[in-house]
């Protein structure tokens, strides 16, 4: 008796086979698994099992939540957060919605918690609320924005803020020249056992909305040169938060003052 | 002044032959000599509804909005009626057609019938308008977007059904006149400012900073019209006049003008309830002049509530008894179930997609209904509930059916092929995406204006909960519904 207790302890002290350590890059393809938690707006938990190694993670914390009818591309980082949903937490994490289906699945709460939304760090005010006004001298810098996998759609509440922070730079420096570069991550990677690459054709689809979003926000076209190139290299793009994949797939807006 | 008429349930047959000849002092026939005061009250089936003119009284004779413009007889007026919140109910149309033998112009062929073609005199031919409030709106196929500009639509659309004979041949989309049918209610033109808003510079469910007006160079929030094909008020006012009034020429710029300056002067809600009494008693905010004096574009998360305006009714005072007391409770509940009570939000374009909120997302009726004072979305607010698109659309017999199907990818929840009788917004951007997406509605004056959602497909407000519920597998108790019910007919 007393040995299998010791054999029951040793085991709890290695962990399951699977553990993972606070850190660890994980990136991987399956199907979004739902738990209905009900913490108020916002609060269901996302789920993915990566089916590689049969662990189960929360990727709820992503800008782009999952759609329970298709794949997700997960890019995440272990994070020693503790467990609201019945995963590993992945802190920081990306999913992109991929174009393959899945059935759907919705497990109930069964004791989780879940976590109350919390509005980002990254939310962009109302036109009413002046923003911080950069001051000179005024340098020539680079903003990113950051995509999901062969996406050109500016992500809600991280685009949309690194945007409003590169025009309000914008309108401070009133730049001669403005250079929107796309890029796309055209390089095959094997993820999940099936190689994915974007195309170059994404490449210059963001560019070109960037562009039109410049414009939009008042930039004279005549000062922006767009242009976008295919084997993107990782960047240190702050939206990424560090995930190296990620980073590939994005727009730089290089403004020069003079 | 103020008057309630009883038609419901009134048929078509009977329509037919019945002509009154009494005149209405509650309807405003174009050339009308008339004062358009600060204050107007009507009475309907709940209490009264009351519009504000922000500033002094005017007189409408041979103002453009009280005028017949075009050769059909019709005027602004015509369906933006004071007494139904400036919108117009199915009730006042029937009435209509009953004073007028259907020789109002309201009924005018071109689009106050299920189609020219059919035969005006007979009522059957405007059964839509009558029985539904819906006018019929033509757009341009192939698609042309807000600005004018031909866009190359990336679906196809076949006509499955067509009732009313306005979607084949010449009238078709295949037609030589390139014209495709739709039937919605008219929108009322009050509380304007809220819907020209610009609470934030960047549209989510987009993916890109708010639309350019290229007219004025100016951010448009598209959130006039029901397929967003108007960015201003101004534009809106030019395509009502060369559709709606028949006009061959366009009105010049100072008339439009004198339109736009009237409806922004307009401030229109539900003033008292028969049980509840005055809506702003009480601590209560209800009525016309909150909104008239409100800022516009605020977001109710960050500000003040969504219907916050009854928030004082949660705690009554001792001396409030009776059906009122029990009236003015269930309101308040009622708002706070419309802004707390969470539900699963699925497959709905424009809230579970292309915008990453998850499919599904939980979340409650503010989550769209997000503007203090007004419960419109502070974004452009082009959502698909499915009101008007299958699986999730009431069955329409009498409205036509369109199959879309998509050229390149497929619709985030329909697929390649979509069943829709209105394919919204997608008729003004060519995008098989926004199939059946539908700006949201204004919730104010509902009571006055029935019946609800683009296409009339709920007659009355319990029918909208009761579509919501369905929807989403909400799950609401009869209280809640009746809840939400009150609420809504004191807006």
């Amino acid at each position: 008796m007393r040995r299998v207790l010791a054999l029951l302890l040793a085991a709890c002290a290695a962990g399951p086979a699977n553990a993972q350590a606070a850190g660890e890059s994980v990136r991987f393809i399956s199907c979004p698994i739902y738990r209905d938690v009900d913490a108020g707006r916002k609060s269901g938990c996302w789920l993915a099992d990566e089916r590689e190694s049969g662990r189960r993670f929360d990727i709820g914390n992503a800008p782009t939540k999952p759609d329970w009818n298709h794949e997700v591309l997960v890019e995440g980082k272990v994070s020693s957060a503790a467990d609201a949903c019945g995963g590993v937490v992945l802190e920081p994490v990306r999913v992109s919605v991929l174009p393959g289906t899945c059935t759907r699945q919705m497990l109930p709460a069964e004791g989780f918690k879940g976590r109350a939304f919390v509005l980002p760090e990254r939310n962009v005010r109302p036109v009413a609320v002046a923003r911080p006004a950069p001051q000179p001298p005024f340098t020539e810098r680079s903003f990113f924005l950051l995509y999901d996998f062969d996406r050109d759609f500016l992500v809600y509440q991280l685009d949309d803020y690194l945007l409003d922070q590169a025009i309000t730079y914008i309108r401070a420096v009133a730049p001669k020249r403005i250079v929107v570069t796309g890029f796309a991550a055209t390089t095959p990677a094997k993820v999940s056992g099936r190689l994915i690459a974007e195309d170059l054709a994404i490449a210059k689809a963001r560019a070109q909305s960037v562009t039109e979003a410049l414009v939009r926000f008042g930039v004279d076209p005549k000062n922006i040169e767009t242009k976008w190139q295919s084997e993107a290299k990782p960047a240190d793009a702050p939206g990424a938060d560090g995930l190296a994949e990620a980073s590939r797939r994005r727009v730089e807006i290089r403004v020069v003052p003079k | 002044m103020v008057r309630h008429l009883i038609f419901l349930g009134l048929s078509v047959a009977v329509l037919a032959g019945a002509a009154a000849q009494r005149a209405p002092s509650d309807w405003w026939a174009p050339n009308d000599v008339r004062t358009f005061e600060r204050q107007t009250d009507y009475s309907n089936e709940t209490g009264v509804v009351r519009t504000l003119l922000t500033g002094a009284p005017m007189e409408t004779v041979g103002h453009p909005f009280f005028t017949p413009l075009g050769p059909n007889g019709r005027a602004c007026v015509t369906c933006h009626q004071p007494s139904n919140a400036m919108g117009l109910s199915a009730e006042a149309i029937q009435e209509r057609w009953q004073i007028t033998g259907g020789k109002d112009p309201l009924f005018a062929a071109i689009d106050g019938s299920n189609c020219p073609t059919l035969k005006q005199d007979d009522p059957k031919s405007h059964a839509l308008l009558l029985e539904r409030g819906l006018v019929r709106i033509e757009r341009d196929w192939p698609v042309k977007d807000a600005a004018g500009r031909s866009v190359k639509p990336d679906f196809k659309l076949e006509v499955v059904r067509d009732p009313t004979g306005c979607n084949s041949g010449e009238w078709g989309p295949g037609g030589k006149r390139g014209k495709v049918s739709v039937y919605r209610r008219p929108r009322p033109v009050a509380n304007l400012k809220y819907l020209v808003a610009i609470g934030f510079a960047f549209d989510p469910k987009d993916g890109m900073p708010l639309d350019i007006d290229p007219e004025t160079g100016t951010p448009s929030n598209s959130n006039i019209l029901a397929d967003a094909r108007a960015y201003s008020l101004q534009a809106q006012a030019r395509d009502a006049m060369r559709t709606h009034l028949g006009m061959e020429k366009a009105a010049d710029a100072a008339t439009v003008q004198k339109i736009v300056d009237f409806e922004l002067r307009l401030s229109t809600a539900q003033a008292s309830d028969r049980r509840g009494g005055a809506l702003d008693a009480a601590g209560a905010q209800g009525g016309p002049m909150t909104l008239e004096t409100s800022q516009p574009g605020q977001l109710g998360s960050q500000g003040r509530a969504v219907w916050s305006e009854f928030e004082a009714w949660e705690k009554l005072p001792a001396g409030v008894t009776g059906e009122q007391r029990e009236f003015r409770e269930s309101v308040a509940r009622g708002a706070k179930v419309f802004r707390e009570k969470t539900f699963l939000i699925t497959d709905s374009a424009g809230i579970n997609s292309p915008i990453g909120f998850g499919n599904p997302v939980r979340n409650s009726c503010v989550f769209c209904h997000n503007m203090s004072q007004m419960g419109n979305d502070v974004a452009p607010g082009q959502v698909d509930l499915g009101t008007t698109t299958q699986p999730f659309a009431d069955p329409a017999p009498h409205l036509p059916l369109f199959r879309v199907t998509c050229l390149g990818a497929p619709h985030p929840h329909y697929g390649k092929v979509i069943y829709t009788s209105d394919p919204g917004f997608a008729l003004t951007t060519g995008k098989c995406a926004d199939v059946g997406k539908i700006t949201l509605q204004s919730m104010r004056g509902l009571a006055a204006r029935a019946p609800y959602f683009s296409n009339g497909s709920a007659k009355t407000l319990m029918d909208v909960v009761n579509f919501y519920d369905r929807r989403y597998h909400i799950g609401y108790s009869e209280k809640e519904k009746q809840d939400l019910v009150n609420l809504m007919s004191v807006l």
